[in-house]
């Protein structure tokens, strides 16, 4: 994998060594909410457990896993060596580095702020500082993607990038554009107060900030899985891509319309008025443009691979598709969270359906099922398909790979659709403990199990991911054919610059944000609005 | 087999098109949410175009009168605590404080130890606390007989002074900060006191104690309790239940204190000074139990003192 691999799986690794122990978290968390006995059931350690698994599953493990798909991709699909590669290393460095800073202190009970910092709760300096090492790590890879891409078109013009490439760009490029909001918050606003440089800060301004992060970054973690179903998921099927165009242009229109709709996460917040609310709302629709996009393509594609492989009639094709493989399973079950977290997201994005679920369980049961049951798994499956070229060896068990993203499958579905329930019976969410006592309370304690159930059936899933992938390292190498990507139906000989490159979309972005953000932020400076005292969840306020 | 973009020859002018797709959608949603949606209320006549506007961006003619008349704010304290506030507080000088401070002993102990079991410990406690107490007994808004003759003859800096001494002095645990984990402190536990201290009462729309006063949670001006004297913490929710004191900000004491029963005050208030004397928490503070002798407690304290005194 032109000199990349230890570099991928160093990625890989960091990001599920992470991720295991942030599920088991996530499980005590249940357990602790549940009327179910819970050990060490203390509202501080629940809430310390909740900003370590937050932190981890926004932050570090996608971002980790979107860095080493990313160099896997760039390597591969312009047939070189990754150009500048030592900056790769420090990046991947600060990442590691920045993690272990901010997840240190979450544990010592100094920094319980959740993973959205929620000011002006204030926990130690060094959690944030780890927070944006974190992402410095991950502006090396935005900038290796760019650099690699710009040098190889130099020397291909009027080639078209491969579609997988253009796509891990825009996914930078995204992520480049929406860490900044969170960024420009912690290192103006909560890190002088963390560090006691001053000791009030402008809430209404950080969340506003920390908006334009929220929702790009949860578009960041979703579009390395889709990049797998538009040129990995084809050839696994044993067809070929519905188009390449569309493909360009639903990663541009993520690109362009995933950030200034962050507003939608501060429908019920009194600091905006509903104007540029309703302009972000209708933002956020557009977005479903790409999504169903996809889901046509995907589906499209499908149908192509199962009627090449014999299939027959209105459904006939669905059977025909070559389930055991691992990516096509997942692609499968995948589609079906999908589904119903993007019905869920409708009602999320609408102005006055969304005060009805704003704050209760609903919103929760919303993001896990679409990240862990549209995206993680879809991870799973890029890690299953990788993990040949990376190890020079053979997925050991293409059975028990599948069993695993079955169990996760379940397990996503028996964890949220309960809380999806809860929530709409007004369950408040980001609590420790419910009084089961309460008659209101103690209709869901049923739900509240079964949640815990669920949860139990992801952490078996995570064991069993790990001992395939463990397996598939130690052994016998074996030759693995080269990793290749689909090609559509029509592969294309030119494409459009506009199609072929980001110059134009960035513009686009970047008038899009000033006209939507323009505004909620800058009246924060010729408005007269207050700032509050920190709440510091560890000590006074310094001198 | 090259790839022809159909009859249109739109890609062309693809960015042009581009340009324009998204400035419709813009201008759409702008025109909606700025000029339509804003101008017809389900209560209000129909408002002109700049008021739409106004509206939109939060400027609103309806809130800014208000409806009905209200009742005359009760206003619990002078003090907010803004940046300039805060940066007062913190410029005590404790030096100066102690020889201001020498009024005080009578009362609160020579070590801002106070033996006497109605008179709050001063020793450790946090400085925004003792400043901002002192600044309502100088306002008013908190009366406590001598005390407000006392601290209206301090001006603020020398508030700030004292409470950069006491806070100086080995005593209280000096924050409710990090506290280690522990089992029971959910809802499921059965002694009141604990749980209300640690979970709260929902049913009754009660945060726990421990969010604002420790262990676990710092709030600025709020009072960490581990080891206060049981009898003043008693009187103090009293006083709060009752309406006699009244300068807790947003008032959330005296709307818990008000719910909370005798028995539970009661339990409470020896929670704090006794059980949770105890714990990790405050177990480096060397101030003692309040029923230790008086010469163990004196010489703890001085000991403390002399190796944290500025």
């Amino acid at each position: 994998m032109y000199r990349a691999r230890r570099l991928v799986i160093c990625h890989f690794w960091a990001a599920l060594l992470c991720f295991a122990p942030a599920i088991v978290l996530g499980v005590w968390q249940m357990l602790m909410r549940s009327p179910l006995p819970a050990p060490l059931d203390d509202p501080n350690v629940y809430y310390a457990s909740v900003t370590a698994h937050g932190s981890i599953m926004a932050y570090v493990f996608p971002t980790l896993f979107a860095m080493g798909f990313g160099y896997a991709i760039t390597v591969t699909t312009l047939a070189r060596p990754l150009k500048g590669q030592v900056w790769a290393w420090v990046g991947f460095w600060l990442c590691v580095i920045g993690t272990a800073m901010a997840i240190v202190p979450v544990a010592m009970g100094r920094s319980s702020v959740l993973y959205t910092f929620y000011p002006p709760l204030i926990g130690s300096p060094w959690y944030y500082l780890g927070i944006v090492l974190v992402v410095l790590g991950s502006y090396c890879w935005i900038a290796l993607t760019l650099v690699n891409l710009r040098s190889w078109k130099r020397e291909n013009p009027g080639t078209p990038v491969p579609l997988a490439m253009f796509a891990i760009t825009a996914t930078a490029l995204l992520w480049g554009w929406t860490a900044l909001g969170a960024t420009v918050e912690l290192v103006f606003l909560i890190l002088p107060v963390a560090l006691g440089w001053t000791h009030t800060i402008n809430a209404g301004l950080a969340r506003t900030l920390f908006s334009w992060t929220l929702h790009g970054i949860v578009y960041f973690w979703l579009l390395p899985a889709y990049i797998a179903l538009y040129t990995l998921l084809p050839q696994a099927a044993g067809g070929r891509l519905y188009s390449d165009t569309m493909g360009r242009i639903a990663f541009i229109l993520f690109l362009v319309f995933s950030l200034p709709v962050g507003l939608h996460h501060l429908f019920m917040d009194p600091e905006q008025g509903s104007g540029f609310k309703f302009v972000q709302s209708v933002l956020t629709f557009m977005v479903a443009l790409p999504s169903l996009l996809t889901v046509f393509s995907v589906a499209a594609t499908l149908e192509i691979a199962g009627r090449v492989r014999g299939g027959r009639g209105l459904f006939g094709w669905i059977r025909a598709l070559p389930w055991h493989e691992p990516l096509v399973l997942a692609c499968g079950l995948a589609l079906v969270p999908l589904g119903l977290g993007g019905f869920g997201g409708l009602v999320n994005m609408s102005y006055a359906m969304n005060a009805m679920v704003h704050n209760t369980s609903w919103v929760t049961a919303h993001f896990h099922l679409i990240f862990a049951g549209a995206v993680v798994i879809v991870y799973f499956a890029i890690a299953y398909h990788l993990w040949p070229q990376l190890t020079g060896r053979e997925l050991t068990s293409k059975r028990l790979a599948r069993v695993q993203l079955w169990l996760w499958f379940w397990g996503i579905l028996i964890t949220t659709v309960p809380w999806h329930i809860t929530g709409l019976m007004g369950e408040p969410r980001r609590m420790a403990m419910f009084d089961y006592a309460e008659p209101f309370e103690a209709k869901m304690g049923f739900l509240n199990t079964l949640s815990v159930i669920g949860g139990l059936v992801m952490l078996s899933s995570v064991v069993l991911l790990l001992y395939v992938l463990v397996r598939s390292s130690v052994g016998a190498t074996a030759r693995v054919p080269p990793l290749t990507y689909a090609l559509a139906v029509n592969p294309p000989a030119q494409v459009p610059a506009l199609l072929n490159g980001f110059g134009l979309w960035n513009a686009i972005l970047l008038a899009l944000i000033v006209l939507s953000y323009g505004y909620p932020i800058g009246q924060f400076f010729f408005l007269r609005t207050h700032a509050s005292p920190g709440y510091s969840l560890t000590e006074e306020p310094r001198r | 087999m090259s790839r022809r973009f159909g009859p249109f020859r739109l890609h062309q002018h693809w960015s042009l098109v581009a340009v324009c797709l998204v400035s419709a959608v813009m201008t759409l949603a702008l025109g909606l949410g700025f000029l339509v949606l804003p101008r017809y209320g389900l209560q209000t006549p129909p408002r002109s175009t700049w008021e739409s506007i106004c509206g939109a961006l939060g400027f609103s003619k309806e809130i800014r009168k208000g409806g009905a008349a209200q009742p005359p704010a009760q206003i619990p304290s002078l003090i907010a605590w803004t940046e300039s506030t805060i940066r007062e507080a913190l410029a005590g000088d404790p030096t100066r404080g102690a020889f201001i401070a020498v009024n005080c002993t009578a009362c609160h102990g020579d070590t801002g130890i106070s033996t006497q079991d109605w008179i709050p410990t001063l020793a450790g406690m946090d400085k925004f606390v003792i400043y901002k107490q002192l600044a309502d007994y100088r306002s008013g808004k908190r009366v406590g007989g001598v005390m407000g003759a006392i601290a209206e003859v301090l001006s603020p800096r020398d508030a700030a002074d004292v409470a950069a001494y006491f806070s100086s002095l080995a005593g209280l645990p000096k924050t409710g900060g990090v506290r280690a984990p522990g089992d029971g402190r959910s809802l499921r536990q059965r002694k009141p006191a604990k749980r209300l201290v640690f979970a709260g009462d929902p049913k009754r729309g009660m945060a726990p104690c421990a969010s604002c006063h420790g262990p676990g949670g710092y709030l600025i001006g709020v009072p960490v309790l581990a080891t206060q004297h049981q009898q003043y913490l008693q009187w103090q929710l009293t006083a709060f239940a009752q309406g006699t004191r009244w300068n807790d900000i947003n008032a959330p004491m005296r709307f818990i204190a008000s719910q909370l029963t005798a028995e539970e005050i009661e339990a409470l208030a020896l929670y704090y000074a006794g059980d949770l004397a105890q714990s990790p928490a405050a177990s480096t503070a060397s101030h003692p139990r309040p029923d230790a002798p008086h010469a163990a407690s004196l010489g703890a304290a001085s000991a403390g003192v002399s190796a944290k005194a500025p």
